[in-house]
């Protein structure tokens, strides 16, 4: 009896994989160097391209002289834009929301040229050394258009048009009212007046965009691998495109080094060289190199908000108007179209508050820069900005400590679900319990102990923090509202168990450093009741993989994660079912565990689920009636109601000011997140970690700066900077895990979270330090050393 | 011009020649001549640190150099590190232990960075650690968990039991 | 990003680079650490048609202690420099600005010799080298010149150095651990270019022999701040003097740097760095 017992412990003690600390199962191949990036493919014959790209921010191509180049020893092809043309329609990608305005965006610029490092001409070599050489010999005819370089010069008064049969250079124009904000204006003890910009800058992974496009001329077929991070919505843009067969198509994502949003788009490249592979009939490869990414692969932040903010003498928010500007640049991108920035800050401009009126006028404009999408936190970043550094203000205006104006605005835990003003539904969250927690987690009372201290040694240290609430897995609903053209509905996986009992998923998403290969495993291995090891994760191969849209938005654990539990289920339901024939039990009886199905209780009733597999596909006349030898089930997952669900965090940080030079260092950074039930806590802390580091990045250092006439001067890593390991600080991160209503096991997505707080938290740290001298507000990230110093005279008076 | 210079490299302990043109970087000849694709090119200025390696026993930026200037050179590259995902180098497996990578395109030439770093200094404090890899950019992971296997990596190293970071 | 093609040359003599630059001319580079040179080459903003590789030319590369100087082969890596007991005890604050160059990586290839070619105002060797008077050793088809290092920087990125000539040592004055000395810049982040930098060589007996403030960051070379220095001539130390000193350095700064839209800041951290090297170096004399 007591074995029995034993053994019955023994099977049921599988301890659940879901919420477990566990390290990644895909770490050792990139660890020793095997892991498998587009570079790291070759194939026979294979070509490369180099792309020859315009030194005009703005102008019209009168002549493309290919000759010299065409004549180059090693040389194959050299494609103009008017040859392109022909074989591939330009990139479009247009929002129903009425004001938009439609661009084309061409895979080699043919008539126009819009920004500088736009492709104008693509060369073949042997190799990329010779197509380098022989693109420098690609004769361009530039005639020159007064180029538009900043959004004052796009909406000043006769403002060139950057498109033709546009009424104005806006791709669209959003306007929103929600409650009195007229009322509040003039009830409100005070109106503040703010201004706030976060400049240009971007997700830079640190492996470029690349892609190899090999053509099958003896099918029609296509193959793409391609650094990518929607491996499908690429494939369907190819299809309309090329105007090829989808299915004639194969879209393949390898390892990718890193995305954040910014590898979520079709490019013009990805285009030009399946055109290039199908003229050639070879295998032609593109990697883009640093100074190309830097001038033509995505961009990304660049807001100008003026607010108004109505608040009474206790402190509460009880309006806000607001103007918002986003620097698009010139093209719409695909799939997201040139609204996301726009519409999604109108949306969460009013944070995690209680602002019920609130009136926005949102605007996308168009620039002679390159093209603008959606990275790591999207709007958010500029959003939080704004309502931060509002707070902020409110508590300086009315004599209040920023914590405590937090508390009278910051949604309640009873209010939850809370509907916002734009109509956004705040599932769940800890907005108090997070502020409270990081400032215990973080020591608020350590730091200011440290930074008396310091004043009294003439030291300026701040301390400065901020709140947020994040959209996560937004899906149908969602998608809907924002008028775009594909709505990111679902995602979508394919549980396969084979004979030997092990278990490959195909996912929809696509990890590109996220861990999707260890947590969806989490999830799947839990269900079926087998080790970890017996799972295996494949994503990236459109061939092989269901259709979905890929990874970003901070979807993917919540939506693949879901389709792969549902899809899962499924196929626990057939093995219990085979189980229970087998065992002659009811199947309500049956357990899975550790690599056994067995009744409950009495665990040595039971068989090996490898045994059931098995037979399943080699002994079918063992399965019971009715069910077929298919241990395979598909789900899809859009998490009800569709309009998301809202992950929530608090950020605090120390920060050392020397007012002399402006330099900023950050001495501790502290979070608090709750992204409602974690699959894998240590996965969630570095996405967090990275988060943070990107977010100090955008706060301190990086900025994409363009001159009056277009030309970017920000070309490589050495005026573009990048932070490294001694320019962020120790991140330390605590948790709260407050079940989100609506998705599979409460779990809310997190991956962007991470970069929405430190840029105000940053600079109200900067402003806290300075505020010795007087107080400035901090409106303008990043803050350079020297707008720090402006800052610094600023709050003197010009005295120091 | 481009004429061909015949060069014999070390590396991982074999010998290889190949023969390139002068303007070939050494980080293009591991890569194509060798297909030696652990060590990556993410800037092409000697920046961001991913195609370290270690010559003649440093830490070098295989981006900044031609594969001529490497005739006789004693090369590691990551590969040389572990024979098989079963058989990490103790610095690779702290990696596992402590998260210290996302997407893996830094990883490479951060734990050549750490190891040939590491044989140097081997009980770093954590401020020593994030000077030494400071050339080393990683857009994934902020550096914490990276700084946090270092340090596991050097206690390990040391014959220390480093108490688990998970 | 892929360099553009050339003839590749690697001499193992100073003799035999000579003869090469006399035959390419200004047709060559010289290929020292590469971590500025080849970055330029692969953006294809160098493209030279011969490169003299001198990382095989062994006599270039070395240490010495020669009379009253600390020789320091042109081929001599930045890592050497800045771990070398001899330079630490000879001439410290060259020591403590080599540490400073870039990374590790950086430092396991950069070279004296190529850093003061390359005459990056902003760089840490070529404001040493001016603040200190060093001597700078050329080799070309007339033999061996001494330049001193304030005339040997022309402007930005510019030096005297004929096509025919290469720098084959630096020659240091070895005040041993006599002066106090610092070395300070400022940099948007570390390891990146200094905004600013100064370097100080304070006499410790309260004289003027050996007392020398340069610095690099602001204009087109690295220059001595005379002005300061005139200040602090007769050996009087004292706080007053040394604020007066860092504003002087300062309002140097901004003549040196006029045209640039941030002149008013360098100047600024040129003066704010100039009042912290004052008192590091103050200290470091042992009064």
């Amino acid at each position: 009896m007591s074995e029995t017992r034993t053994e019955t412990q023994a099977a049921t003690q599988q301890p659940k994989l879901l919420g477990a600390r566990v390290t990644r199962v895909e770490d050792p191949r990139f660890l020793t160097g095997n892991g498998r990036y587009v570079d790291d493919i070759a194939l026979p014959g294979m070509l490369h391209v180099a792309f020859v790209r315009s030194t005009m921010a703005h102008a019209d191509i009168t002549g493309v002289n290919v000759d010299a180049a065409a004549s180059h020893p090693g040389v194959h092809a050299v494609v103009t834009g008017a040859e392109m043309a022909s074989q591939a329609k330009p990139i479009t990608c247009d929002s129903l929301v009425p004001t938009w305005q439609a661009t084309e965006y061409p895979a080699l610029a043919h008539e126009r040229v819009r920004f500088v490092g736009e492709a104008v001409a693509a060369v073949v070599a042997d190799d990329r050394y010779i197509a380098e050489d022989a693109s420098e010999l690609v004769r361009v005819e530039y005639s020159a258009r007064e180029p538009v370089a900043s959004v004052e010069a796009a909406i000043r008064e006769g403002a060139p048009r950057l498109h033709d049969g546009w009424e104005d250079n806006f791709f669209v124009k959003r306007h929103f009212t929600g409650g009195d904000v007229e009322g509040a204006m003039a009830e409100a003890d005070g109106v503040l007046e703010l201004d706030l910009v976060s400049h240009r800058h971007s997700g830079i992974p640190l492996e470029c965009r690349g892609c190899i496009a090999d053509y099958n001329r003896g099918d029609n077929t296509l193959t793409l691998w391609t650094s990518t991070q929607i491996p499908h919505l690429v494939r369907t843009g190819l299809a309309d495109v090329l105007e090829m067969p989808e299915n004639s198509i194969r879209v393949i994502a390898p390892e990718v080094g890193g995305g954040y949003g910014i590898k979520g788009h079709l490019f013009p490249e990805e285009i030009a060289v399946a055109v290039l592979a199908r003229k050639l009939g070879r295998a032609v490869k593109w990697i883009e190199d640093r100074r190309e990414h830097l001038l033509a692969c995505i961009h990304a932040r660049e807001h100008h908000h003026r607010l108004q903010v109505a608040y009474k003498q206790d402190g509460t928010v009880t309006g806000i108007k607001a103007l918002l500007y986003v620097d698009c640049g010139a093209y719409s991108v695909y799939p997201w179209t040139s609204t996301m920035d726009t519409g999604m800050a109108l949306g969460i401009l009013p944070g995690p508050y209680r602002i019920r009126n609130y009136e926005c006028e949102a605007y996308s404009v168009t620039t002679n820069k390159c093209p603008l999408g959606p990275y790591r936190g999207v709007a958010r970043p500029a959003a939080c900005f704004s309502i931060e550094r509002a707070m902020d203000e409110v508590a300086h205006a009315v004599g209040l400590d920023p914590f405590e104006v937090r508390r009278r605005n910051l949604v309640r835990d009873d209010e939850f679900p809370y509907e916002s003003v734009t109509g956004l539904i705040y599932d769940s969250g800890s907005f108090h319990e997070a502020l409270e927690k990081v400032c215990r987690d973080g020591d608020l009372e350590g730091m200011r102990r440290l930074q008396e201290e310091a004043r009294a040694e003439g030291r300026y240290l701040g301390i400065g923090f901020s709140c947020y609430t994040e959209q996560t897995a937004h899906t149908t609903n969602e998608f809907i509202k924002r008028g775009v053209p594909i709505i990111f509905g679902y995602d979508t996986a394919i549980v396969r168990m084979d004979p030997s009992g092990t278990v490959l998923v195909h996912v929809s998403t696509h990890s590109h450093g996220q861990g999707h290969e260890t947590t969806y495993a989490q999830v799947v291995a839990d269900q079926l009741g087998i080790p970890l090891e017996s799972v295996k994760i494949a994503f990236g191969d459109t061939a092989t993989t269901p259709y979905g849209h890929g990874t970003f938005a901070s979807r993917s654990a919540v939506l693949a994660g879901g389709a792969s539990l549902r899809a899962a289920q499924k196929v626990r339901e057939m093995l219990v079912r085979f189980a229970a024939e087998h065992l002659e039990a009811d199947p309500g009886d049956i357990e899975l565990a550790q690599g056994k199905a067995f009744v409950r209780g009495s665990a040595s009733r039971g068989v090996e689920i490898a045994d059931l597999a098995r037979w399943a596909y080699h002994r079918p006349e063992k399965l019971p009636d009715g069910m077929e030898p298919v241990l395979e089930a598909v789900s899809s997952y859009d998490a009800d109601p569709g309009t998301g669900t809202f992950a929530n965090a608090a950020h605090l940080v120390l920060v050392e000011v020397d007012p002399e030079t402006g330099g900023v260092k950050l001495l501790r950074y502290a979070v608090t997140e709750d992204c409602g039930r974690m699959i894998n806590p240590l996965i969630v802390d570095g996405q967090v970690h990275g988060g943070v580091a990107q977010g100090i990045g955008g706060a301190l250092l990086e900025e994409f700066v363009y001159d009056e006439n277009g030309q970017l001067l920000t070309t490589t890593f050495l005026d573009y900077l990048m932070p490294g390991a001694t320019d962020i600080p120790k991140i330390e991160v605590t948790h709260l895990e407050t079940l989100s209503p609506f998705t599979l096991e409460g779990i809310k997505g997190m991956g962007e979270g991470g970069a929405i707080g430190p840029g105000p938290a940053v600079a109200s740290a900067v402003a806290d330090a300075l505020s010795p001298f007087g107080h400035v507000f901090v409106n303008e990230l990043p803050l350079t050393p020297e707008r720090v110093r402006k800052f610094v005279q600023q709050a003197t008076g010009n005295a120091v | 011009m481009n004429q061909h210079h015949e060069v014999t490299l070390n590396v991982n302990g074999r010998e290889h020649t190949v023969s390139v043109p002068p303007r070939k970087l050494l980080v293009d000849c591991l890569r194509e001549d060798l297909r030696l694709t652990g060590t990556h090119v993410g800037c092409e200025q000697g920046v961001c640190g991913a195609c370290t390696i270690i010559m003649n026993g440093q830490n070098v930026r295989s981006c900044l150099m031609f594969a001529v200037q490497a005739d006789g050179a004693n090369i590691e590259t990551i590969e040389s590190l572990a024979s098989g995902p079963d058989d990490l180098h103790v610095v690779q497996q702290a990696f596992v232990d402590c998260h210290g990578l996302q997407c893996g395109f830094c990883t490479p030439g951060m734990v050549l960075a750490a190891k040939s770093f590491l044989e140097q200094n081997p009980s770093p404090t954590d401020d020593e650690i994030r000077e030494a890899i400071a050339g080393n950019i990683c857009r994934c992971t902020g550096y914490t968990f990276i700084v946090d296997a270092i340090r596991t990596a050097a206690e390990r190293m040391a014959g220390e039991e480093a108490g688990q970071h998970v | 990003m892929k360099p553009p093609p050339f003839e590749y040359f690697s001499p193992t003599s100073v003799d035999e680079c000579v003869s090469l630059l006399a035959e390419h001319g200004e047709d060559a580079k010289l290929l020292a650490g590469g971590q500025s040179l080849v970055p330029l080459m692969n953006l294809r903003l160098a493209a030279p048609e011969v490169l003299i590789d001198l990382n095989g030319v062994a006599e270039l590369a070395r240490i010495d202690r020669s009379g009253g100087q600390l020789v320091i082969g042109a081929m001599t890596r930045h890592r050497e420099v800045a771990s070398s007991e001899l330079v630490r005890e000879a001439c410290p604050l060259l020591a403590e600005a080599a540490a400073l160059i870039g990374y590790p990586a950086i430092r396991n290839r950069g070279t004296m010799g190529g850093s003061l070619s390359h005459a990056d105002p902003a760089a840490e060797l070529p404001c040493v080298t001016t603040t200190l008077d060093a001597e700078i050793v050329v080799a070309g088809p007339g033999g061996r010149r001494s330049i001193p290092a304030p005339d040997f920087f022309a402007g930005h990125f510019t030096t005297v150095l004929e096509p025919s000539e290469l720098l084959i040592e630096v020659r240091f004055p070895a005040h041993g651990a006599g002066p106090g000395w610092s070395f300070h810049e400022f940099s948007r982040k570390s390891g990146d270019f200094a905004l600013v930098a100064v370097a100080v060589q304070l006499p410790g007996d309260g004289g003027s022999t050996g007392l020398a403030i340069g610095v690099g960051g602001v204009g087109d070379r690295p220059w001595r701040a005379d002005a300061a220095e005139g200040l602090l001539a007769d050996g009087r130390r004292n706080d007053e003097l040394f604020q007066q000193a860092a504003e002087a350095v300062g309002a140097q700064a901004r003549e040196h740097g006029e045209g640039h839209s941030d002149n008013d800041y360098r100047g600024h951290v040129a003066a704010t760095l100039a009042r912290r090297a004052f008192a590091t170096a103050l200290e470091r004399t042992g009064r």
